[in-house]
């Protein structure tokens, strides 16, 4: 495979979080940022990212929203 | 709804137990179903809207409807993906009925404020510079900033974990499509989580990091050269 530029390297972080792509891509994409310092932080920081995220399950439903749908399911169900 | 709060909440195993006890006619099953599926609902109809209050509104619409047209659902499919669906055409036609919506489009703004502009390594440890809470409002405002069809494609594919193929098709686009908007998604997130998590060092070492990246770009364009 050619030698890969910085914007084609990119343009496939997902695939590789992914482990999405041809092993031919993989090895092209692991070899770039071998020796690409900016590719790699890219690669690295986003995978970083997506672990932090899943590590601190955002967006809890505040009681208040909570109780309101029990509430109105109560109202539902009772009615069925 | 207290009488199923011992409920073993677990696998899909659990949804079809409880769907079938509802649909025989025990209704006071649904709360354990809602009491799973609730905090997903949510996440999913606030990626879509971007705000609690239309939020609440359609994760209520959501499981109403769900209630409602329990016999369509069908067992080949998970009751999660079913549900998600519900959930965002629900979220969808509230954002689409809204005055003033916001575009939707990708626009070339977007595409080029998500190509990656930090490049400093992140602190091994951000729990030693931010407490676990302090962590999750970050994510959370980070989440919150992406343009709306982005945060939804990062929320189905990389929060509820939803594969390529269910997340394009509750969102009703191609699966291309979306994985370029999930492309998007991630490096706006980890361009936005950056300023944040950043290791803090010296000038003197990014120059000689800047230096050795020029020297790495010669050797392997050198070595890519000679061997042709």
């Amino acid at each position: 495979m050619a030698m890969l530029s910085c914007k084609e390297v990119l343009a496939h972080v997902s695939d590789y979080i992914d482990e999405e792509g041809s092993a031919e891509l993989r090895r092209a994409l692991e070899d770039h940022i071998s020796w690409c310092r900016r590719c790699r932080v890219v690669f690295d920081t986003t995978g970083k990212a997506l672990k932090i995220v899943l590590d601190v399950e955002p967006f809890e439903v505040p009681l208040a929203v909570s109780a309101r749908l029990y509430t109105r399911l109560e109202k539902v169900l009772s009615e069925s | 709804m207290t009488e199923y709060a011992k409920f073993p909440i677990t696998g899909g195993e659990d949804d079809l137990a409880l769907i079938e006890l509802v649909l025989a006619g025990d209704h006071r099953a649904f709360e354990p179903l809602v009491r799973k599926h609730e905090r997903r609902v949510f996440r999913v109809v606030l990626a879509v809207l971007g705000n609690v209050e239309d939020a609440e509104d359609a994760m209520q619409d959501t499981f109403v409807k769900a209630f409602r047209h329990l016999d369509q659902f069908r067992r080949d499919s998970r009751f999660t993906t079913w549900l998600t669906r519900i959930a965002v055409n629900e979220a969808l036609q509230k954002r689409q009925a809204r005055k003033n919506s916001v575009s939707l489009q990708e626009s070339p703004e977007v595409e080029s404020k998500s190509l990656p502009g930090r490049f400093e390594p992140w602190t091994s440890n951000p729990e030693k510079l931010y407490g676990k809470q302090e962590i999750r409002q970050l994510v959370e405002r980070a989440i919150q900033a992406l343009p709306p069809i982005y945060r939804e494609t990062l929320v189905l594919r990389d929060i509820e974990e939803m594969s390529a193929e269910e997340a394009a098709g509750v969102l009703g686009i191609t699966v291309p499509a979306l994985k370029s908007r999930l492309l998007r998604a991630r490096l706006l997130l980890r361009e936005s989580l950056s300023v944040h998590f950043e290791e803090r060092r010296q000038l003197s070492t990014r120059i000689l990091d800047s230096a050795k990246q020029v020297g790495n770009m010669m050797r392997a364009g050198l070595t890519r050269s000679a061997g042709r």
